[in-house]
């Protein structure tokens, strides 16, 4: 192909295509530099400054801008990240190792899991509160949000480990059980710490989906606002740069996870080799 | 090998594995329970409720079509529904004009692995933001005194802003576009990437022109990726309302908008009503979808 012509073009055009991913999020963090409180959430920048990262954290003397109601929200959106976390994981990883032996049914069963990330937040959401209401209970961000929650990041933690299953070498587990380990113990002994970097994987999705997820939560947890609810709060009204500065310290919250899942990486795959080392040495 | 052997012989005894059809239902139980309940009872409730009488401030669960009917008769909600298919319709073209020739780049011309890697992961690196969050960066963006009003005026394009671009449908689009096109890249790079260079090395050599080699050989090799895109960006887009929330000023309403605001009001029995229609529509497109290229056969 005339890959003269071709190919600069594309690598052009790619550039440009990452510009518009990036761009909107660079004028946000600008913008979250505004000064305050006078400082609008538009150009020019009238004066560098803080003032909207102190607003945040309650460092200014009040205005007539209210801050945004992070702190309880926060703690209450780790909290539901963290119980979802767990649960989708177990669910998760039994869901894969059941997936190992072929049983009747399979089929469905797999497109019923999967169906839980497809399904929109609006539908699932609406279906919930629909039965929380027939039902009589009320609804709150750890009981009917928690059960969507699980729904929608359960089905990422199970396809994550039936990936990791699919590469999975079953001769060591089988010389576990010919030893005469009971399968219990040969799962927490052998085959979880082999599967362990899928595992953090699916809690690495887990918990940030569901510490991201807003349509669910929007209509399945009752009055307790959770951060991506905070945040929503302010679409109807008029925005401040302190919206901003708030996506800019939510983004670092993501990256520094990040980190931390590719240290906790790092070191299970540098232990993984160590003790295969071992293994050859002795 | 004669170790194995025995090995096996005795484990053939004592191997701890039986029942394995057991252990299986045991461990695939609790998910599908969960997701029974969760998942299949609220959306067969939701079929069920639409069906329910609606009054003011409540529902009984007296049968009726009256909110099926009052859907169908009011120019509220089939303004709605139009709108909701015309966006639906235009950010899918927007997302697959804008993903392709970047997927293009990245699965085919591309062959170099870790730069390959590093392209994709700065298409996902968004993502790690909130939604929310990347929704509301488009305000400053588009707005009368926004960047871009901004850039066209400093480079003398546009003599005065232009306002269509905030508060609008386009606005909107724009936003769509860039939140969701990253999985129409995604897909397309992946099918991409599996053709055979050898494949495309021989129709060159037979002389065709890169043209002719993109509509005979890579378009319909890479036409899975594309429906799996289509499937994630149509689903995504069908059920959305905080975009069009966050741009268009409330001037243009979805049918997740229209959800919304009726279960804001307690017409719970119309929330549903509108529900099951979107489900529909989203069932109809992904069938249509599938139908255009057999997944289970390509990937």
């Amino acid at each position: 192909m005339q890959s003269t012509l071709i190919k600069p073009a594309l690598a052009t055009y790619t550039a440009l295509f990452l510009l518009f991913l990036y761009a909107p999020f660079v004028v946000l963090a600008i913008l979250s530099f505004q000064t305050g409180p006078e400082g609008g959430p538009q150009f020019p920048i009238i004066e560098w400054s803080t003032y909207w990262y102190r607003h945040l954290l309650g460092l200014v003397p009040p205005s007539r801008i209210a801050p945004l109601p992070i702190d309880e929200s926060l703690l209450r959106s780790l909290g539901l990240a963290f119980m979802t976390m767990v649960v989708s994981t177990v669910l998760g990883v039994a869901s894969a190792q059941a997936f190992r032996t072929r049983f009747a049914g399979s089929g469905i069963v797999f497109y019923l899991i999967v169906l839980g990330m497809m399904v929109p937040g609006v539908l699932v959401g609406l279906g919930m509160s629909l039965v929380a209401n027939a039902l009589g209970i009320d609804r709150h961000w750890w009981s009917t949000a928690f059960v969507l929650h699980v729904v929608y990041t359960f089905p990422f933690a199970f396809l994550v480990m039936l990936a990791i299953f699919n590469r999975f070498d079953e001769s060591v587990e089988e010389a576990s059980w010919s030893l005469g380990v009971p399968p219990g113990r040969t799962f927490r002994k052998v085959t979880f710490p082999l599967i362990f970097p899928g595992v953090l994987s699916a809690m690495l999705f887990a918990f940030t989906l569901s510490y991201d997820e807003f349509s669910r939560t929007l209509f399945a947890s009752g009055r307790d606002l959770t951060l991506p609810l905070a945040i929503y709060g302010t679409f109807s009204v008029e925005i401040h740069p302190n919206v901003f500065a708030f996506g800019v310290l939510t983004t670092l919250f993501s990256f520094a996870l990040l980190a931390v899942y590719a240290a906790l990486m790092t070191l299970s795959i540098r232990r993984a080799k160590r003790v295969a080392l071992q293994e050859e040495a002795a | 090998m004669t170790m194995t052997a025995l090995s096996d012989g005795l484990a053939e005894a004592r191997i701890e594995q039986p029942k394995p059809q057991r252990t299986t239902l045991w461990l695939v139980l609790p998910g599908v329970l969960w997701m029974t309940l969760f998942l299949v009872l609220p959306m067969l409730m939701m079929v069920y409720v639409s069906f329910w009488t609606q009054t003011t401030f409540a529902i009984t669960p007296v049968l009726t079509t009256k909110s099926w009917v009052n859907f169908f008769s009011s120019d509220t909600y089939l303004t709605a529904l139009w709108t909701t298919i015309r966006i639906w319709l235009t950010v899918l073209a927007a997302t697959l004009l804008v993903g392709y020739p970047t997927a293009l780049f990245v699965g085919l011309f591309v062959r170099n692995k870790t730069l390959q890697t590093v392209l994709l992961v700065l298409c996902v690196i968004p993502f790690w933001t909130s939604f929310l969050i990347r929704v509301l960066a488009w305000r400053p963006m588009l707005g009368k005194e926004g960047a871009i009003n901004l850039v066209l005026q400093g480079l003398h394009l546009t003599s005065a802003p232009i306002e269509a671009l905030l508060f609008s449908e386009l606005s909107v689009v724009i936003g769509m576009t860039q939140i969701y096109c990253v999985f129409m890249v995604g897909p397309i790079a992946f099918m991409l990437g599996r053709i055979d260079p050898n494949v495309l090395e021989a129709a060159r050599d037979l002389g065709a022109g890169f043209g002719r080699i993109f509509r005979t050989i890579i378009l319909p090799l890479s036409m899975p990726g594309v429906v799996v895109g289509a499937i994630f960006v149509s689903v995504m887009v069908l059920g959305e309302f905080a975009t069009s929330a966050a741009l268009s000023g409330r001037k243009v309403n979805l049918l997740g908008n229209i959800i919304v605001t009726q279960v804001g009001s307690l017409k719970w029995a119309f929330a549903a009503v509108v529900g099951v229609v979107l489900t529909v529509i989203m069932g109809v497109v992904v069938a249509a979808l599938l139908r255009v290229v057999d997944l289970r056969k390509e990937l």
